[in-house]
């Protein structure tokens, strides 16, 4: 299997906060990996010095074949992202805001697809308001679209279904299954366990920027055991050590 | 209501010294009160080719522009608050779920900024010019006098424009009304005694002449043009929509001759559609070189022949130069994370729409130079104008990045900036008093403008793109 992400010693420190401490892993493609953590694990961190946003003190990345610290607009052109705040830019409409993506990413026939993910995600009615004036919800599905747009190799999403309903969640977790199903990789970091052990293939659990455990949601499976009790029992146990 | 305000100025604060360390924000006064320190000695010889009541007209007409440039609070209402750190400015978020309305809040915010302009601007530089008194022969009660007179030519140019901007938000047709009826007074009031308007500003009478009785009128006027303002002030009502038709895509049609048309587009329909294009050009720019055109044109017989225009053309540039901050102002870089964008291609993207404002400077130059009688000079001065405005931004990009906004209050940048800056101005200023048309010669300042943002790229590109 082909390796499209890879940290080796991925370090990185804030003053006297260490906020991702040597860090190894790999996620194989057309994997759904889970990256989970309690707050404050670090995990937008990492997410960050994966796609470039952020420097690493320590390590180094590389995804999809590019080294994520001395070319991180490679990795960004090649990846799809979802931060963990969505930021549209205020004064864009949500149509023009993904027509402003397309643009940078010089996408062909951009209006097309935007309309494709209007229809989608049940959000036309709001393509020409003002991204400034769309609730918390349709801001965040606009995140998504203008992470998936380009049909990326990659996508990193921190919380992806944190601002959905429930009818959308489920659109939206049957579109992740169905992306990795083409060979696509998707990369989300969460502290929803439940929905981590539904739809992730392999996962890795964090905590006070340390990696504790990495593998298979299927090994799990195979012992019988769910992914939230084995995530609390290894966090507490760190926790007193 | 106090708490609020504490934790608000406590925010600010941190801010600042998060960005660029406690030390180099808290220098930032005692930099511009050695500045002034310095300068007085410097009095007694302007005093052999200036009388010193120009001089205090210069003084009072800079603080009257930098109230007039930070006082357009009611041009965003609600949105200034969200603008000046984005979500780091948490408190203006999270008391929004406190019981305080939002004309609290707003005032709360408006006086936090005003008392921060006044420590970190006012009260240095009137503390300089106190401190060195006993040495330059100044009385002391003249120096207490001048910082009680600095302090209110801040507040005047403040709360005029803060309450003409909530005006602005309200009705257009209100404000221009208003602005007629304010040019018509000082026209009428020119008119009738044949002197200056100018010299009938307040502070620059109770400076002359003081009295309690004017510095009690003083503080009423002041008192009702903020309670006014205030009044006035409209919170942007939440939870509205505002559509718009798609214009982005015919922008970046017209703006495909750029470097950056996407990045252009996207900057010109922010400034459009909040309406700083209009606001921040009529608040920012038009207002304050209105009245500084007021106030050197007492100084007129001090100048060399056209020296007026040329100088006018500097000051022109140098506030051209902060139209940086209008483009600067919407975001910081975390709305481009997710895209293939480097820091040093949103600088690129910036600067070009900056390029495409500064037609307004150019033609404001112009239209000076014209109504002065002065067109044989339009050329030289608006070369002159732009040449300073570019080289200015020039620095700006290299010394702030995205964030001149904050980066300014670093001691650091503040004292590079003015050092730089202030070599060319005085070059520039002496050239085109020697002869107009040596202004011409001004392009070169293309040259280092040029170097300046080829290593604000590579500078910036450098660290990580956090922050505001």
């Amino acid at each position: 299997m082909t390796i499209v992400l890879e940290a080796r010693d991925l370090s990185k420190t804030y003053g006297d906060v260490q906020a991702v401490d040597h860090v190894n892993l790999t996620v194989e493609e057309g994997a759904l990996f889970g990256l989970l953590g309690p707050n404050g694990s670090g995990k937008t961190t990492m997410i960050k010095m994966l796609t470039g946003q952020t420097r690493p003190t320590g390590g180094s990345a590389t995804v999809l074949g590019i080294d994520a610290l001395s070319n991180p607009v490679g990795v960004r052109e090649r990846v799809g992202i979802i931060p963990e705040q969505e930021t549209p830019p205020s004064f864009l409409t949500a149509m023009e805001y993904l027509q402003f993506v397309g643009a940078v990413r010089k996408l062909p026939d951009i209006e097309t697809k935007a309309d494709w993910w209007f229809e989608f995600l049940d959000f036309s009615d709001k393509k020409n308001v003002l991204c400034k004036d769309l609730s918390r919800g349709t801001r965040q599905k606009l995140m998504f679209t203008q992470a998936f747009i380009h049909e990326p190799a990659l996508a990193l999403i921190d919380e992806p279904l944190i601002n959905f309903d429930p009818i959308m969640q489920d659109l939206v977790k049957d579109y992740l299954a169905d992306y990795v199903k083409k060979k696509k990789t998707i990369f989300i970091s969460t502290h929803i366990l439940e929905v981590a052990e539904e739809i992730c293939s392999g996962f890795a659990i964090l905590h006070k920027g340390k990696l504790l455990h990495t593998g298979p949601v299927a090994d799990l499976k195979a012992r019988d055991e769910h992914l939230p009790a084995f995530f609390l029992s290894l966090v507490r146990k760190d926790r007193h050590a | 209501m106090l708490e609020l305000f504490i934790a608000m100025m406590k925010e600010e604060w941190r801010v600042h010294s998060t960005m660029f360390g406690s030390l180099s924000f808290a220098l930032f006064p005692v930099m511009i009160f050695g500045i002034a320190f310095m300068g007085s000695f410097l009095v007694p010889l302007m005093q052999t080719t200036m009388p010193a009541g120009n001089l205090t007209i210069i003084l009072h007409s800079s603080y009257l522009m930098l109230g007039i440039m930070v006082g357009a609070f009611g041009l965003l209402g609600n949105e200034v608050m969200n603008r000046r750190f984005g979500q780091a400015s948490f408190l203006a978020y999270s008391a929004r779920s406190l019981p305080l309305s939002e004309t609290i809040l707003f005032s709360n915010f408006v006086v936090k900024d005003t008392v921060y302009y006044f420590f970190l601007w006012v009260l240095p530089f009137g503390g300089g010019y106190l401190v060195a008194a006993p040495f330059t022969g100044v009385p002391v009660a003249r120096a207490l006098l001048l910082l009680l007179t600095l302090t209110l030519s801040f507040l005047f140019g403040l709360c005029t424009v803060f309450l003409l901007s909530t005006v602005y938000a309200r009705s257009h047709a209100l404000f221009w009304l208003l602005l007629l009826a304010i040019a018509a007074g000082w026209a009428g009031l020119s008119l009738a005694t044949g002197t200056n308007p100018a010299l009938f500003f307040p502070p620059l009478l109770l400076y002359s002449a003081f009295s309690w009785l004017n510095l009690l009128a003083s503080c009423v006027v002041l008192a009702i043009l903020f309670g006014v303002a205030i009044a006035l002030f409209n919170p942007e009502s939440v939870g509205s929509e505002k559509s718009y038709r798609n214009a982005f895509a015919p922008l970046v049609k017209r703006l495909a001759f750029l470097k950056n048309p996407p990045l252009a587009a996207k900057d010109t329909i922010d400034l459009y559609r909040s309406g700083s294009m209009v606001g921040q050009t009529v608040f920012s720019f038009i207002l304050p070189l209105a009245v500084i055109w007021f106030f050197l044109s007492l100084l007129g017989p001090f100048f060399p022949p056209h020296g007026l225009l040329f100088i006018f053309a500097i000051t022109a540039g140098v506030i051209a130069s902060t139209m940086y901050t209008w483009v600067t102002m919407f975001d910081n870089f975390g709305p481009y994370a997710c895209l293939p964008v480097a820091v040093s291609t949103l600088i690129s993207g910036k600067l070009t729409t900056f390029a495409l404002l500064q037609l307004i400077p150019a033609a404001f130059i112009a239209a000076v130079a014209i109504l002065a009688g002065e067109a044989a000079y339009l050329v030289p001065a608006v070369v002159l104008g732009l040449s300073i405005s570019f080289y200015a931004v020039g620095i700006m990009a290299w010394l702030c990045g995205l964030s001149p906004n904050v980066m300014v209050y670093d001691v650091k940048v503040l004292f590079i900036y003015l050092v730089l800056v202030g070599i060319a101005l005085t070059a520039f200023t002496a050239i085109a008093f020697a002869n107009p048309l040596y202004a011409l010669g001004s392009v070169v300042l293309l040259i280092p403008a040029v170097w300046f943002v080829r290593k604000a790229k590579v500078r910036w590109d450098a660290v990580d793109p956090e922050g505001f």
